[in-house]
């Protein structure tokens, strides 16, 4: 039932997302709506983190921060999916909005993969006792996050000529394509973790399953959000260019 | 002409290059020796614990070393103003990037051995009990690094600040090779039955990174 509302959120961001995508100048200004629903679901969320979810017993209130840094895992990894997405798609038909697409997802992305690295370490030393521990998912996702960051680096030096929207949809796609190969040779070379698995988290209390899951959609939506304004954002920009270039601006 | 012909004839070009001008293995030779010569100095003297570093240092260096390489291999067309004639090969570009990528792999395999051979001499490595696997884990290691090096350095060609690119592009999306040819070069040190899984995931690797290569080259030498 929890884990289904998630899922359904995310068939829906991405919905809307592919809708707005299609003629984003007109269409993204229904973002506000989206913008202020998303604004509800954090609320409810930050009012289930702060007075709902029970502190729990062994960590105490740093525990909390588990209603942050798993929500921000979707989001991640919803923002590098576009990118491959919107690298194929500027390749095979050249036209600029799929290139605005796979920027919004990776800068979105990267946003959450940070939000989800900084956060991490900051419940992970009073728990584990240590900020950075040897960790299969620690390591790929911070291979995850130096890729994007890459790819954005990559966009920023060779800013504005057609080259440089081939090169990082290239890029783009090429880092996706290493993610399953960074993950695999850890596991399989060194192995072992300390994250729990994923069976061991159906047996959370309901409180904090319901709590977890307020952020997960909460997060989703923002994600959506932003990643709608930001395409909004380029389009404006590229259209200021054009007729800049043409001498009426 | 086919692609077969020009990716040969670019391969036999460039290895023909390096070793009349010997400018890029040269300095491929000069760095290793004087980093490993350095680790030397740093690294632990006791035996066991020298072995125990040796195969992830042996990378790291591989690493850095095939950056000065990879990120000249473009350099003689640029210079030569023949980069638009290389685009202009009338075959699918993606033999360009096959011949230009066994370029980097002989050369980049060069370097290992030579690498190799300083382990020896500076650090008491001996490679003798398992020479065959280590060999094969470096010629995939090498394979895999030129595959993507040189996609990347295609790349990087027209870019502002290359120097710093080149290197933030590559190393994460290398780490895999980075981890398994390491690896696979400790348990040939150590004499050890590699599972056979670390093989097949590193050729793999190597196998996905040369055909994305071969298929996007075509966008990436466009212009």
């Amino acid at each position: 039932m929890i884990s289904a509302l998630v899922a359904l959120s995310v068939a829906l961001a991405a919905g809307w997302l592919v809708w707005v995508f299609f003629d984003v100048e007109r269409r993204a200004d229904g973002a506000r709506g989206v913008g202020a629903t998303t604004l509800a679901a954090l609320a409810l969320w930050l009012g289930m983190v702060v007075f709902y979810a029970p502190i729990e017993q062994v960590q105490g209130l740093v525990q909390k921060i588990f209603y942050v840094h798993i929500p921000a895992i979707i989001p991640t990894y919803l923002g590098f999916t576009l990118t491959a997405v919107g690298g194929v798609g500027f390749l095979r038909t050249r036209r600029e909005s799929w290139d605005q697409l796979a920027l919004g997802g990776a800068e979105v992305g990267v946003v959450f993969c940070s939000l989800m690295l900084i956060v991490g370490p900051i419940w992970a030393k009073p728990v584990w006792g240590h900020w950075w521990v040897w960790d299969l998912r620690l390591t790929s996702t911070l291979i995850l996050w130096f890729i994007y960051v890459a790819y954005l680096f990559l966009r920023g030096l060779a800013f504005g000529s057609d080259a440089a929207r081939t090169f990082t949809s290239v890029y783009g796609i090429i880092g996706t394509a290493a993610i399953p190969f960074v993950y695999f040779a850890v596991d399989i070379a060194r192995g072992s973790t300390m994250h729990p698995s994923n069976p061991a988290r159906e047996g959370l209390p309901t409180e904090m399953a319901r709590t977890a899951a307020a952020g997960h959609i909460a997060f989703i939506g923002v994600f959506a959000w932003l990643v709608a304004r930001r395409m909004q954002l380029a389009a404006l920009e590229a259209r200021e260019l054009e007729s800049a270039a043409r001498g009426d601006g | 002409m086919n692609g077969l012909e020009v990716a040969r004839a670019i391969l036999a070009k460039d290895l023909l290059l390096d070793l009349r001008t010997r400018d890029r293995l040269g300095h491929m030779a000069v760095f290793a020796l004087l980093v490993v010569a350095m680790l030397s100095i740093v690294v632990p003297a006791s035996r066991p614990e020298r072995l125990a570093w040796s195969p992830a240092l042996l990378w790291v260096v591989m690493l850095f070393t095939s950056l000065l390489g990879l990120s000249r291999s473009f350099q003689s067309e640029t210079e030569g103003g023949a980069f638009a004639l290389l685009v202009q090969a009338p075959v699918d570009r993606g033999w360009v990037f096959l011949g230009k990528a066994c370029a980097n792999a002989v050369a980049l395999i060069g370097a290992l051995l030579w690498t190799g051979l300083l382990f020896t001499i500076f650090l008491d490595v001996d490679w003798s009990g398992a020479w065959l696997a280590a060999l094969g884990a470096g010629v995939l290691g090498a394979v895999g690094l030129a595959a993507l090096g040189t996609l990347l350095s295609a790349m990087s060609v027209a870019v502002r600040f290359r120097e710093f690119l080149l290197p933030v592009l590559l190393f994460p999306l290398v780490l895999p090779v980075l981890v398994l040819a390491s690896s696979l070069t400790a348990a040939a040190l150590a004499e050890r039955a590699a599972p056979p899984l670390w093989w097949a995931v590193l050729a793999l690797y190597d196998w996905v990174f040369v055909l994305l290569g071969y298929f996007v080259f075509d966008y990436v030498l466009e212009d």
